[in-house]
């Protein structure tokens, strides 16, 4: 892998060529002492040191409303599908949302390809950037092996400590990104302490499990006390699934302009832990109580998605922790009950 | 994973093609029945298999196949009104256009079951897809053993294909009961659950070389195979068509789950030994 350095100044020198030029830039700004992605318009605004963001970066690549079709209503032989037109940039994606990123890939292209996504990811570059401060519930390193974000950033960003970043460069189109940039070759030294940063910020929580151990661990546990117990607490909300990386379920949802003349049909955000989610055309609803639904969403983190696609579920971010008001959701403290009541029961 | 991957360039998995409807008439109060044609070519379905049917503007929903695919040149649907996009479904007259996805999902594997006696249980709308499958073995009838057909209603007025029902009664190359959960003055035949009507055929099954096939309301399923089971039946040789919310049908929405099986990609037809350990499955 290439390696370059930038100084914090070059870069944000950088950063502001991008943000005029044509190209939608993304990145982490301050909101009120809190972190969250937005459309940048000046590169000053733009933070590499934050903690964790309210929201993760899926909604670039998969926007809560997404037009997939186009029609005059009433006419099938009229539809025609929608693709995303504009290049975009996300600069600043930790680790843990770059898995995250590399699970969406793989779940929208394993056997029938989604076009809409693809898309829309192929005019995306991503540039990663290693945490500079702890989260405060992160245990990203329990859930993705160190190469996963490697799926899928262009380039990766070490903050060296020193007014100064190390770039590791990891696809043509990563390099092409900073071609423009005041970047220079890294030195041997610079390599050598890169690599150390990459792992100076340690975990705030530490999963008890191997993640290659979780779907034997949950095995057999579908019908444990646990889920009753956090289900009674559930207000059915869908924060949980809303502030996660990897959750990608989806309804459709048509909608006619007002001219009455021409209409879409959008992909629109979904969660397994509302009450209607499994409801079918019948009328009977497969999940009725949300002890089933935040058992299935826990499942799909650790399991099902681990084993169909053989990328986690759950990269370990912690923003459902912070998101759960009655702080049931948090996968963590779930398998913590999980072995606690499994110790009880010998 | 994007470098020049071409992805891009495939066509959109959610992109329906027209359809026509040819004729259509109610079935019951909430239940329609609906001839369609593509222009110029067959579905391809296989018995068993459901598409996305849609009306542009107004939604998508997931229908089961009812016809048999030796049906050529056109195929069928029941459509059951039980939302706003079924509702608009029931408006369509012949000739108005509306667009399809698939077929999507597994299907009842006519051809392996070759030599086999085959039992069916249809209950309510599960007739629907179950009739695709019946069509299917009685258009191709010398490649099967005895075949029984056991049909169940709630009420008199919930009674799907009557007339089909008549002829398949009398047809003497398959033994055709029915029932109905609750009886009335006009009716004059079985009453009861759908089960009750196996103890008037055990006699001539023969539980080793026969596929037993089982479609209607969820209630339904644990009940005929806790009987089968009792039979002789092995799980391996009763199938299921399970519904779900098939929303996308093309495995990425999540809405079709049991468990961490996609029933539109895995299901909606399955073997009891492949799904009896899910625990979201009956
Ligand atoms: S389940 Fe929670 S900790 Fe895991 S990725 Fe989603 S939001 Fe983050
Ligand atoms: S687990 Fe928490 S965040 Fe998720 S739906 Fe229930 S209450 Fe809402
Ligand atoms: S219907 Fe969408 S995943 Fe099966």
């Amino acid at each position: 892998m290439e390696l370059l350095q930038i100084s914090k100044k070059e870069l944000l020198e950088f950063v502001g060529t991008l943000v005029s030029g044509p190209l939608d830039v993304f990145g982490v700004v301050a909101h009120d002492g809190r972190f969250a992605y937005d459309k940048l318009d000046s590169a000053a605004n733009l933070r590499l040191d934050f903690d964790e963001t309210l929201y993760s970066p899926k909604q670039y690549l998969f926007p809560p409303k997404d037009p997939v079709l186009s029609y005059t209503p009433g006419d099938a032989a009229s539809c025609a599908p929608v693709y995303a037109e504009k290049d975009q940039a996300i600069i600043g994606v930790h680790p843990g949302d770059m898995a995250a990123i590399a699970m969406l890939d793989k779940a929208f292209t394993e056997n029938k390809i989604d076009a809409h996504y693809c898309t829309r990811r192929e005019k995306t570059t991503l540039v990663g950037i290693y945490p500079t401060k702890p989260g405060k519930y992160r245990f990203t390193s329990s859930m993705i092996k160190p190469e996963e974000p490697y799926l899928a950033a262009d380039a990766f960003l070490i903050d060296m400590g020193d007014d100064s970043y190390t770039i590791e460069i990891v696809t043509d189109r990563g390099k092409e990104f900073f071609s423009a940039s005041a970047a220079k070759p890294a030195t041997a030294d610079g390599k050598a302490k890169a690599e150390k940063m990459k792992t100076a910020v340690k975990d705030t929580v530490t999963l008890k499990i191997k993640r290659e151990d979780l779907p034997p661990f949950l095995d057999g546990k579908e019908r444990h006390p646990v889920w009753e117990t956090r289900g009674a607490k559930c207000f059915s909300c869908g924060s949980c699934v809303t502030v996660c990386p990897t959750c990608y379920c989806f309804d459709m949802l048509d909608e006619l302009d007002l001219s009455f003349d021409y209409g879409l049909r959008f992909r629109t955000w979904d969660a397994c832990v509302l009450e209607p989610f499994a409801v079918c055309a019948g009328g009977h609803n497969f999940r009725t109580k949300a002890a089933d639904r935040i058992r299935h969403r826990l499942y799909r983190k650790q399991k099902y998605l681990l084993e169909k696609l053989g990328l986690a579920g759950c990269v370990g971010c912690g923003r459902c922790k912070t998101a759960c008001v009655p702080d049931i959701a948090f996968p963590p403290d779930i398998d913590d009950d999980l072995l606690r009541k499994e110790a009880h029961h010998v | 994973m994007c470098e020049g991957c071409g992805c891009h360039e495939h066509e959109s998995i959610y992109m329906p093609e027209p359809l026509t409807v040819v004729q259509t008439h109610p079935m019951t109060e909430r239940d329609r029945f609906f001839e369609f044609k593509l222009n110029g070519k067959d579905l391809g379905h296989k018995p068993g298999q459901f598409a996305e049917i849609s009306i542009p503007g107004i939604g998508e929903a997931p229908i089961s196949v009812s016809s048999s695919p030796t049906k050529k040149g056109s195929f069928e649907m029941v459509i059951r009104k039980v939302g706003k996009v079924t509702a608009a479904f029931h408006d369509l007259k012949p000739g108005d256009t509306l667009g399809v996805r698939g077929p999507f999902g597994t299907h009842f594997p006519m051809d392996e079951f070759k030599g086999k006696d085959l039992l069916f249980f249809g209950a309510g709308i599960g007739l629907v897809p179950l009739r695709s499958a019946i069509n299917y073995a009685l258009d191709n009838r010398s490649d099967y053993g005895k075949i029984f057909l056991l049909c169940g209603f709630t009420d008199i007025s919930q009674r799907l294909f009557i007339d089909e029902m008549e002829s398949w009664k009398k047809n003497p190359s398959l033994e055709f009961l029915e029932t109905i959960d609750r009886g009335s003055p006009q009716w004059k035949g079985n009453t009861g659950v759908i089960t009750t009507l196996i103890p008037k055929i055990k006699d001539r099954l023969s539980p080793r070389n026969t596929k037993a096939f089982i479609v209607g309301p969820p209630v339904m399923y644990k009940f005929v195979i806790l009987e089968l089971r009792n039979m002789g039946f092995r799980d391996a040789d009763v199938i299921v068509s399970l519904e779900r919310r098939m929303k996308c049908g093309v495995g990425k929405c999540g809405h079709c789950q049991i468990d961490g099986v996609y029933v539109c990609q895995e299901g909606p037809v399955f073997t009891l030994d492949g799904i009896a350990h899910l625990v979201e499955a009956l």
